[in-house]
């Protein structure tokens, strides 16, 4: 039909389009909306409701107002003044994130580090340690980091020696001692004019800043290269020891030491914390070997050649050219493995290290019984974290496709 | 062309640096005084370990004993094997019934019988194999491990499956020996090949009926003793969580990958803020919200065992992360190719389901294989919250009496376990990856 009349139908107006309203493009996008909504909003309301019944029924306490009531029970790690019958459920909650935050932070810096030099060992031009970090790569890779955590606490960390017999660390100066219940370190105690030694530092540290500006500028200007690194580690290790050598070394020690069948004075950390740390740590540095592999890898060869080829030390090249190409393969993938940390740090609960799900999505649940409440509030530590650390993702992103043509 | 220069090159072998022993050493290991001290330093690390490892588990090793003392009476520095070896049992099955066994092996059997198909050449009709394997085989796996009565949905479930393997199995082996197919082959048998389609299709469908009635009356008489969830553990529960969580993460996943990339923003917003909920909770957590907060949820007097709790709670959190899976890929296709479909005149599922998602997770199903080892390893974690899995399993050897305090020896051997079973998926994700990208590669 349309072929017979296609003469006739180019000479006419465009009829205008038959609105058929089932087969609307629009009214079934609406449409299908309005379902969804509505599948989801009864689904959201039937929980509801069948929760709050059945809180009614069981006689369970609802509401925040827990939150300012006093805890019953002790923890055996805290960073901050609590003491069982005295401080609060809030205080409770606050422990345990401070104590999730607390491994995750020296878990993300220790992996990174160690991550960084197996991924590099990983391109090794030597057989043997390429092949020695892909064995480890691959055993820490392909088991179950639970498993982990629960090895380094009963296989390790359990087995050490007893109180008596404990390790002395720092090589019979009875500085950092080791055994079966933690690790026993000495701890400074700032003196009086310890202040002059901290303003020192920061001082060095805007000095070292300046002093990179200065050189960076005088190097664009002339040509001359300064030596950058060993002036600022020079001025960040003189000044501030200078200043603390003349106001007369104002730290003392607090010295862990034997008393009774335990260690008192000084520092300690928990074996719980600690086959934490190193599991975590070590799993996660697996993880992030590859993705350097990976990111380093991605850069082409061309890239070193032509680095070469204009001239530049293979120190600088990889440093100028290399690094920062590759670190933009590399970033995305080590922030997430960070998130990563900070959710895996909650198997801290298998252990019995006090972190914000054994404390207060177990312990607490367990002793108030407020299940909603708790459990929502320990979701949304993780979700804050997350979304902190996307957001930070976001930016290094942005940034990265800025200098990108 | 010059003849002359047609004349062959003498041969030369290639320089001895290149073959010989002496200098692969001298190129890979040796090559200056920094690598060479390095190459000293992993050969002495290498030799404590392994000889560490081997006096520990091996040479000193009690392989045969009654209890923990027992072991320590024959030797001191070795590992007590004996535990882990009289525990076996419980490690790969945990208390489900011995006498029972056979159920849970057979179905691991009717397993690899539905799925190799899937690997031999000339076998046609994969995708439904792999479909049947997918809705079907579970039923059957979950009457013969849960056992007790069947229900009339259960009845017939079971029936289907029992069809759908025969069936399958029959038509691989017709595939793999002559090419064909089980339809074309009962055709043949029943004369009917130069019928009519319409024909063709009522005759295969009458065989078929014929078929489920049959294996229904005989299945009624079939049933096997029950055994509640509580006897199940050990490898056995490890692998019937996360088998349900990768069956369920796919089809879960791509809806939610499909929503977070749809132009409706209600749509969107609902999947995109569920995905992400649950991407930024530990797995723990989720379990906790399971068998604290699904027992509130549900109405009065309903309960949901345990079980079941967990398997909820592993659905929705590898759905979500094999959604993020899935997203990765569908964003890798390019724009031409949702073009040429929409040009052609397809919908938006025909466009889905026919170009864009097939394209998709064939680009994704080694990051796919990733997040099933994943699973596979997070499963763990159900032992937490007090499910006896391998893991749970592996820890409860030290609370046995006669073994008491014997950690190391049973992790150790669960950490072999998983080693064994994660890196060789991984290595034939690798494999996959090869093979899937020989085509764009020529």
């Amino acid at each position: 039909m349309a072929i017979r009349n296609s003469g006739e139908a180019s000479a006419r107006v465009k009829p205008k389009e038959k609105f058929d309203f089932f087969h609307d493009e629009r009214v079934r996008s609406v449409f299908y909306q309005i379902l969804t909504a509505c599948v989801v909003g009864w689904l959201a309301w039937y929980l509801i409701t069948n929760t709050a019944h059945n809180l009614e029924v069981r006689g369970m306490n609802t509401g925040f107002g827990f939150l300012s009531a006093t805890a019953g029970f002790d923890t055996d790690f805290k960073l901050i003044e609590y003491k069982p019958g005295i401080g609060t459920y809030g205080r409770i909650f606050l422990i345990g994130c401070i104590n999730t935050l607390l491994v995750s932070f020296l878990a993300i810096i220790a992996s990174t580090i160690l991550g960084f030099v197996v991924g590099v060992l990983r391109l090794s031009s030597n057989w043997l340690v390429a092949r020695l970090s892909l064995t480890y790569v691959e055993v820490v890779r392909n088991t179950p980091l639970l498993l982990q955590i629960i090895f380094w606490y009963v296989g390790v960390f359990a087995l050490l020696p007893r109180v008596k017999n404990s390790l002395d660390l720092s090589v019979g100066a009875e500085l950092v001692f080791l055994n079966n219940r933690g690790l026993y370190s000495a701890w400074p105690i700032p003196g009086d004019l310890f202040w002059m030694t901290s303003v020192a530092f920061v001082a060095a540290v805007i000095g070292v800043f300046i002093l990179r500006g200065w050189a960076h500028k005088r190097q664009d200007r002339t040509g001359q290269q300064f030596p950058i690194f060993s002036a600022s580690v020079a001025l960040l290790v003189v000044l501030p020891g200078a200043i603390y050598l003349l106001t007369g070394s104002p730290l003392d020690w607090d010295l862990p030491t034997l008393q009774g069948f335990n260690f008192a004075g000084g520092a300690s950390l928990p074996p719980a914390f600690l086959a934490l740390l190193i599991a975590l740590t070590f799993y996660h540095a697996a993880h992030l070997a590859e993705s350097v592999r990976a990111g380093i890898l991605s850069v082409s060869k061309g890239q070193t050649e032509a680095a070469l080829a204009i001239g530049l030390k293979p120190s600088r090249a990889m440093s100028l050219i290399i690094i920062p190409q590759a670190m933009r393969a590399i970033v995305p993938p080590m922030i997430s493995l960070w998130m990563n940390v900070v959710k895996n740090s909650s198997l801290a609960i298998a252990i019995g290290y006090s972190d914000v799900v054994a404390l207060f999505m177990q312990t607490a649940l367990n002793q108030a019984g407020y299940a909603v409440e708790m459990v929502g509030m320990t979701m949304a530590f993780y979700m804050f974290i997350s979304l902190s650390i996307s957001g930070l993702l976001n930016i290094y992103n942005k940034r990265v496709q800025l200098v990108e043509r | 062309m010059s003849m002359a220069k047609a004349e062959k090159s003498v041969t030369r072998s290639a320089p001895l640096t290149e073959t010989s022993f002496i200098g692969w050493l001298h190129k890979n290991l040796f090559s200056s005084w920094v690598n060479a001290i390095l190459t000293f330093v992993s050969l002495y690390i290498i030799f404590v370990v392994i000889k560490s490892l081997w006096i520990w588990g091996v040479a000193e090793a009690v392989w045969v004993a009654e209890n923990r003392r027992e072991c320590f009476a024959i030797s001191k520095d070795g590992a007590c094997w004996a535990g882990v070896i009289i525990w076996l049992e419980n490690i790969f099955y945990g208390r489900y019934p011995r006498d029972e066994l056979w159920r849970v092996n057979l179905g691991g059997l009717l397993l690899i019988l539905w799925m190799a198909p899937l690997w031999l050449p000339r076998v046609k009709d994969k995708i439904f194999i792999g479909l049947s394997t997918v809705f079907l085989y579970p039923f059957l796996a979950g009457y013969l491990f849960a056992g007790g009565d069947k229900g009339i949905f259960m009845q017939l479930m079971v029936t289907g499956a029992i069809v759908c393997l025969v069936g399958n199995t029959v038509h691989a082996c017709i595939g793999v020996f002559s090419g064909g197919g089980l339809p074309e082959s009962l055709l043949g048998i029943l004369g009917r090949k130069d019928a009519s389609d319409a024909n063709q299709r009522n005759t295969l469908l009458a065989v078929l009926a014929i078929a489920f009635v049959l294996i229904y009356a005989l299945q009624i008489g079939w049933t096997v003793e029950a055994v509640p969830w509580t006897k199940w553990g050990g490898m056995f529960l490890t692998l019937v969580i996360s088998g349900i969580g990768i069956t369920s993460a796919l089809p879960g996943g791509i809806i939610l990958a499909l929503g977070r990339r749809s132009k409706l923003p209600v749509i969107r917003v609902l999947s995109t803020s569920f995905i992400e909920l649950f991407r930024s909770v530990p797995l723990i957590t989720v379990l906790f919200m399971a068998t604290t907060m699904f027992p509130l949820f549900m109405p009065e007097g309903f309960v949901l065992n345990k079980l079941v709790q967990v398997i909820i709670a592993v659905c929705l959190f590898s759905a979500c992360y094999m959604a993020e899976t899935v997203r990765a890929g569908l964003q890798a296709i390019p724009k031409g190719q949702y073009e040429a479909a929409h040009t052609i005149g397809l919908g938006y599922w025909g466009m889905m389901g026919l170009i864009v998602m097939p394209q998709a997770l064939k680009h994704m199903i080694p990051n796919i294989v990733g997040s099933f080892i994943g699973l596979l390893k997070d499963t763990t974690l159900v032992s937490i919250i007090g499910l006896f899995d391998i893991l749970g399993m592996l820890r409860s050897i030290s609370q046995d009496a006669p073994w008491r305090g014997l950690h190391k020896e049973p992790l150790i051997f669960g950490a072999v376990l998983f080693f064994i079973v994660c890196f060789i998926m991984s290595k034939y994700s690798r494999h996959l990856e090869v093979k899937l990208s020989a085509g764009a590669n020529r």
